[in-house]
């Protein structure tokens, strides 16, 4: 690997020392990792932490500094370290009291309710609750196990395989691959940092005595459902929440004693860097510990929860761990619940929760300091979907919830709500079983075997007959939009797709285009070519013939089809530089509004003439500002009271915004943002400049004119008695508090929802969470999409820790995020982001973790946190001190908001494979295509190779990087050139060349596509490509020159957490 | 003017096509228009009157039973009863010869809603002043337009009662609310 030609990025070699450092051989590298970072990252760094860090608040960045963390030499160069900061670091077996220094500072108000559900008017509670907390319930979790732990350890399973482990880990450490595999195969031995202490055994073993502390816990989902199937290490498997606690061992004072940096110390840091050797197979231990099991049975561990929750505590200490990724993109973490209502269980591709294990109380979830919410995917096309047809839908008559799997019946007659409780009647219709034709067996009903649904609806569903689909277009036809050449793009691929419109004979289209006057096409049937008619009174639009404007597709098709044809041509040589688009809003607005439907509305520049005229508000020599970014709020409400109108008319605006200058879609994007529409932006479209934009607008159209769509949809989501929802993310109206007014709905968008524990979940051990979507289908059928997930409720902190899913708590963040930076600040939003991770981690370490190491402390699933965290902070959307134009930034705000979690992951933390050693290994073969699988890489360029050629997946863009020294093979087998030199500055496509490595590549990168509904432009690019910046901002692990590398990163939030 | 079209299976009012009402030019509120014709179409049955005229306020319902299927509409006081008749009785002639059979077996809510292409077509031929002149042929098959029966609309859905003597058979089906039913 070479990384000289990176030193910009990545400071002179430091990387290697940094790869290898801690994880290579830690006994042998205790001093190195130190000097490596600290030398190098060092002395630029105080600078730059001036820069980015230094305006927020004391409350972030309390005393300046950091903590000298692991060099001690190079102390100089830093400030001296204030001695205070030093000795508050928290000491081993003392009652946390770090929580007051963080919330009592500055800036506690906002961030705080960033990072905890707004709802929660209060501050979170500080060390008072924390405290009473743990003086409470560690009596019984941590030390009853301990006791009668030995009666329930099942000979065989406990003991020896300890051993085994133990010595199974001693070849292992090191080498770095095997701790990454280490982590999503719970049941393979994770690479102990060196042998461990004898005494490390201990603690394990409460592993295999949870019983006794399960009771009070109780393991969810057992009434009503058949209690957790026993495996062979039966009595070690109780519910859920009994495992996680067992695998807190309290500790035997004389170990404390022994590794417990002594607190009279002033340098913890330099024990960070000493100890953590003698520590660090602790965590390891713990995991082969738990799921005893599952060494007896891998596979099996995989799908079972016994094995998930202690894999997801193992405890990693960041500032060890180098190779964090998954080879293969990160799954969704499984729910702790027995597996019969776990095969139930939503996709968690359609419903994900941020909590997998939700917290009985609002006061436990304060104390995770991690948000609680869901991610909705809720009409994604899927492969299979039920459909029930039946003139009753059986519904909660308390409640309204849709029966679903995990309702339970008391008898034949009679089924409870899982959301409210209430008993209802068994229909008598329900007793008889469409599917198997059988009678008296209501469970059997497919509405009771699938948490997702659909039913078709009775009239009782209709506030009026359903619509037809209605697609109105409106196109900028002004001087720039010709310019740009979409025009004749935009009507090529209407008319390659009108037959793919999704509709009946009943379906209707029209067209408007503007520039300083609004031109209608009269397309009535019988006339024989289609009819402009221009209205130049934009102040009071009106529409010249209402009848003839939006016509049957079916009957008129021909009209419309010329239309199309003459379209490009007939603005040719158009002068008229004005756009008038608020009037054309408005004109479409009233065209629409007898029937509703969808308005896609094409815009080329920042309209300027009539209402909803807009002024330029970027200032270019601010775009790289590190202070904070203006205009994110709109500066009109004309376009917010215009989309309120069109959704209470169920009309839907979707905006393409194509323009080389700034439209303000701050101000645009709420047309579409409160009417439930989408948003699509090709920034500096044009028709010969930009072929990769081209191509994208084409896939992009395609995919957008024939996708599935509903029309005049409500959605509402409900949840378990006690949980409440209270904000939501993504485009719509919020009619009221649980109603998403949608006129349009779309398989491709993505929601998020913030909740609230109002009333303690004491007796539960699940809750529900239901979401319905009612809508009409293009086919003018009225139909209802439910989806219902059940997840377990856990009482303990660390059981709270161990469910939590780091992606849709990213995702839900980086929500929260874009609204604060709206509503407050970018530099609040990125403080609040920052914060998000200090105070979980900090949490965790103060009270789920019972041993005190040195270091940046995480559980293992919250491990990508922090890289997360970072990886937003850099992200197009909250990154300061980059080159960053508004109108990309509030766009990528909008993605992160609308994009379904798979893909917001995505443009959040770029996919790093390499390519120029493609091979079948481990390939997937989908339609006897063979797609390879290449492992995913860090973001770092010490992961790129002079020798390579990589491949950056970021979701709305992929870059193909070749190294200067690829190898000739890849540049002729995949390229088609000759020489690194050969490979033209500005090339999109691929070759298709008939050998092995061409096919590969290929396949990869359309399979790649294929992933996601929109079209991700490929850029190959050299190392002096125009486009390397846009390749580089992406490795996110770097420093660049205004932010953080992520070892940096780690740093700084551990120096805060310690604090 | 005519401004709602149902058409609906007498047996049990599960309504089969229907014509989307344009309220933004008419300017009004039509929804307690609908929920009255649901409601009607619910009450009617095999013993109702085959031709009917009932006054809501300025605006008269007209329903037209025939071989299991009603046929209403919603139109202006003042718009010619012959003329909303013969409107009925050609939308239920077209509808019987495309889906008739087919009536008895639906269960799905508008199965045939896309029989609205040809209500809007036939709504426009009906309400057009200058495309009137050409339906001579309607007064000529309606002339016992003067013996159809009117009555008010609140008081047959109050009551529940005959409007001529026939027995209605009250079904005491509530109007679902709709705002909740998501």
């Amino acid at each position: 690997m070479s990384t000289a030609g990176f030193n910009s990025q990545n400071g002179t070699g430091t990387g290697q020392t940094y790869t290898n450092g801690p994880s290579q051989n830690p006994v042998a590298l205790q001093q190195p990792p130190g000097v490596g970072y600290g030398m190098n990252h060092q002395p630029a760094y105080n600078p730059m932490q001036a820069k980015v860090l230094g305006p927020p608040s004391p409350a972030l960045y309390a005393s300046g500094p950091y903590q000298p963390v692991p060099p001690g030499p190079q102390l100089g160069s830093y400030p001296p370290p204030p001695a205070q900061p030093l000795l508050t670091r928290p000491q081993i077996g003392v009652l946390p009291s770090h929580t007051p220094p963080q919330s009592a500072s500055p800036g506690p108000g906002p961030r705080q309710a960033q990072a905890t559900p707004p709802a929660q008017a209060t501050p979170p509670p500080p060390a008072v609750t924390s405290t009473s907390y743990y003086t409470g319930p560690p009596a019984w979790q941590y030390a009853a196990p301990w006791g009668p732990a030995p009666n329930h350890v099942n000979p065989a399973a406990a003991a020896p395989p300890h051993m085994s482990h133990g010595s199974a880990q001693l070849p292992g450490p090191g080498a770095p691959p095997t701790s990454i595999h280490g982590y999503p195969q719970p049941g393979t031995a994770p690479p102990p940092m060196n042998p461990p202490p004898p005494h490390t055994y201990q603690p394990n073993r409460p592993a295999y005595g949870p019983p006794p502390t399960a009771p009070p816990a109780g393991p969810p989902g057992a009434t009503g459902t058949p209690p957790p199937p026993k495996v062979d290490a039966g009595a070690a498997q109780p519910g859920p929440p009994g495992r996680h606690l067992g695998h807190y061992p309290s500790l035997p004072p004389g170990y404390q004693n022994t590794l417990a940096p002594p607190p009279s110390s002033l340098h913890p840091a330099l024990q960070a860097a000493t100890l953590p050797y003698t520590q660090g197979p602790q965590p390891y231990q713990q995991q082969p510990g738990g799921p005893g099991p599952d060494q007896l049975s891998p596979s099996m561990a995989a799908m079972s929860l016994q094995s998930g929750t202690p894999e997801a505590l193992r405890v990693v200490n960041l500032l060890q761990e180098r190779n964090l990724l998954p080879p293969a993109p990160v799954p969704a973490p499984t729910p702790c619940l027995t597996q019969d209502l776990q095969k139930l269980n939503c996709s968690p591709e359609v419903f994900r929760c941020t909590l997998t294990s939700i917290p009985q109380t609002q006061s436990l979830l304060n104390k995770a300091k991690l948000p609680l919410g869901l991610l909705l995917h809720p009409f994604k096309d899927l492969s299979q979907l039920p459909v029930v047809t039946s003139s009753t839908i059986v519904r909660c008559r308390s409640c309204r919830t849709y029966i679903n799997p995990f309702v339970s019946f008391l008898d034949q007659r009679r089924w409870k709500c899982n959301l409210c409780y209430r008993v209802n009647d068994v229909p008598e219709e329900f007793m008889y079983n469409p599917v198997s034709r059988s009678y008296g067996e209501p469970h059997k009903r497919p509405e009771v075997q699938n948490a997702t649904i659909e039913f078709i609806a009775p009239s009782e569903y209709m506030l009026r007959p359903p619509q037809p689909a209605v697609y109105l277009f409106v196109l900028d036809v002004s001087h720039n939009a010709v310019e740009t050449g979409y025009l004749s793009v935009f009507c090529q691929s209407l008319l390659d797709n009108i037959k793919a419109l999704p509709g009946d004979s009943r379906t209707k289209v029209g067209f408007i285009t503007f520039d300083s006057t609004i031109h209608f096409y009269n397309l009535q049937e019988g006339l024989s070519q289609p009819q402009m008619l221009i209205v130049s009174d934009i102040e009071d639009i009106f529409l010249p013939t209402p009848d003839s404007l939006l016509v049957n597709l079916n009957e008129c098709k021909e009209l419309v089809q010329d239309l199309l044809k003459s379209l490009p041509n007939l603005f040719e040589k158009t002068m008229e530089t004005q756009s008038a688009l608020g009037s054309a809003l408005q004109a479409a607005f009233k065209l629409l509004s007898p029937t509703g439907g969808r308005m896609s509305v094409f815009q080329t520049q920042l309209p300027n003439l009539g209402v909803g005229a807009l002024q330029s508000r970027e200032d270019p020599n601010q775009r790289a500002s590190a202070k904070d970014v203006q205009h994110l709020s709109p500066a009109t409400d004309f376009y917010k009271k215009l989309a309120l109108d069109c959704s209470g008319q169920q009309v839907a605006v979707d905006l393409f915004l194509l323009s080389a200058q700034y439209c303000d879609l701050a101000s645009l994007g709420c047309i579409s943002r409160f009417s439930a529409g989408s948003v699509y932006y090709y920034p500096s479209y044009h028709h010969q400049h930009n072929p990769a934009q081209v191509e994208r607008f084409q896939r992009d159209l395609k995919r957008y004119l024939t996708r599935k769509i509903g029309f005049e949809a409500v959605m509402r989501i409900r949840c378990t008695k006690g949980l409440s929802i209270h904000t939501f993310h993504g485009n719509f109206f919020v009619r009221s508090t649980d109603l998403l007014s949608l006129p349009n709905v779309n398989p491709d968008a993505g929601f998020a929802v913030q909740m609230s524990i109002e009333e303690n979940l004491d007796d539960m051990q699940v809750v529900s969470f239901q979401a319905a979507l009612l809508y009409t289908s293009s086919k003018g059928e009225r139909r209802i999409r439910v989806h219902t997930m059940c997840l377990p409720v856990v009482s303990s902190l660390s059981d709270v820790f161990a469910g939590a899913d780091v992606q849709a708590v990213t995702g839900l963040l980086a929500c929260m995020a874009v609204d604060r930076s709206v509503t407050s600040s970018l530099s609040d939003a990125r403080d609040a982001m920052t914060n998000a991770a200090i105070d979980s981690l900090s949490s965790y370490r103060q009270s789920a973790l019972t041993i005190q190491q040195p270091g940046l402390l995480a559980p293992a699933c919250l491990r990508l946190f922090p890289l997360y965290i970072l990886a937003l902070l850099k992200q197009k959307a909250f990154r300061t001190g980059t080159s960053t134009r508004l109108d990309e930034r509030v766009f990528a705000m909008y993605q992160l908001k609308y994009q379904p979690l798979a893909f917001a992951m995505l443009i959040i933390h770029p996919a790093l494979y390499r390519l120029d050693d493609l091979s079948d290994e481990g390939a997937l073969n989908i339609n006897e295509r063979t797609i390879p699988q290449p492992r995913v890489l860090q973001l770092s360029v010490e992961k790129l190779s002079r020798e390579g050629a990589f491949l950056m997946d970021a979701g709305l863009v992929m870059y193909l990087w070749i190294g200067r020294n690829c190898h000739q093979n890849f540049l002729s087998q995949v390229l088609g050139v000759s020489s690194y030199a050969a490979v033209p500055e500005k090339l999109c496509l691929l070759p298709e060349l008939d050998t092995a490595e061409s096919q590969r590549t290929r396949a990869l990168v359309s399979w790649l596509r294929d992933q996601r509904p929109f079209f991700p432009s490929l850029h190959i690019i050299r190392d002096e490509s125009q486009l390397k910046p846009h390749f580089m901002q992406n490795m996110i692990e770097d420093r660049t020159e205004s932010a953080l590398s992520y070892y940096e990163f780690l740093l700084h939030l551990q120096q805060q957490i310690s604090k | 003017m005519i401004f709602l079209t149902v058409i609906a299976r007498l047996a049990d009012g599960l309504p089969l096509a229907a014509s989307i009402q344009e309220d933004e030019q008419s300017g009004r509120d039509l929804q307690h228009y609908q929920s009255q014709a649901k409601q009607l179409l619910r009450k009617l049955d095999a013993q109702s009157p085959d031709r009917c005229m009932l006054e809501a306020g300025n605006m008269n319902f007209c329903y037209f039973i025939s071989q299991g299927v009603c046929c209403l509409c919603l139109c202006d006081a003042s718009f010619p009863k012959k003329m909303a008749f013969g409107y009925l009785e050609d939308l239920h002639n077209e509808f019987c010869e495309q889906y008739g059979k087919r009536v008895p077996a639906v269960t799905r809510p508008y199965s045939f809603i896309e029989f609205d292409t040809y209500i809007q077509k036939t709504k426009k031929s009906y309400v057009d002043s200058r495309a009137r002149r050409n339906l001579s042929s309607v007064s000529t098959e309606l002339q016992d337009v003067q013996r159809i029966m009117v009555a008010n609309i609140e008081e047959v859905l109050q009551r529940g009662e005959a409007l001529s003597g026939n027995q209605f058979g009250v079904k005491p089906q509530p109007v679902d609310q709709l705002s909740d039913s998501s």
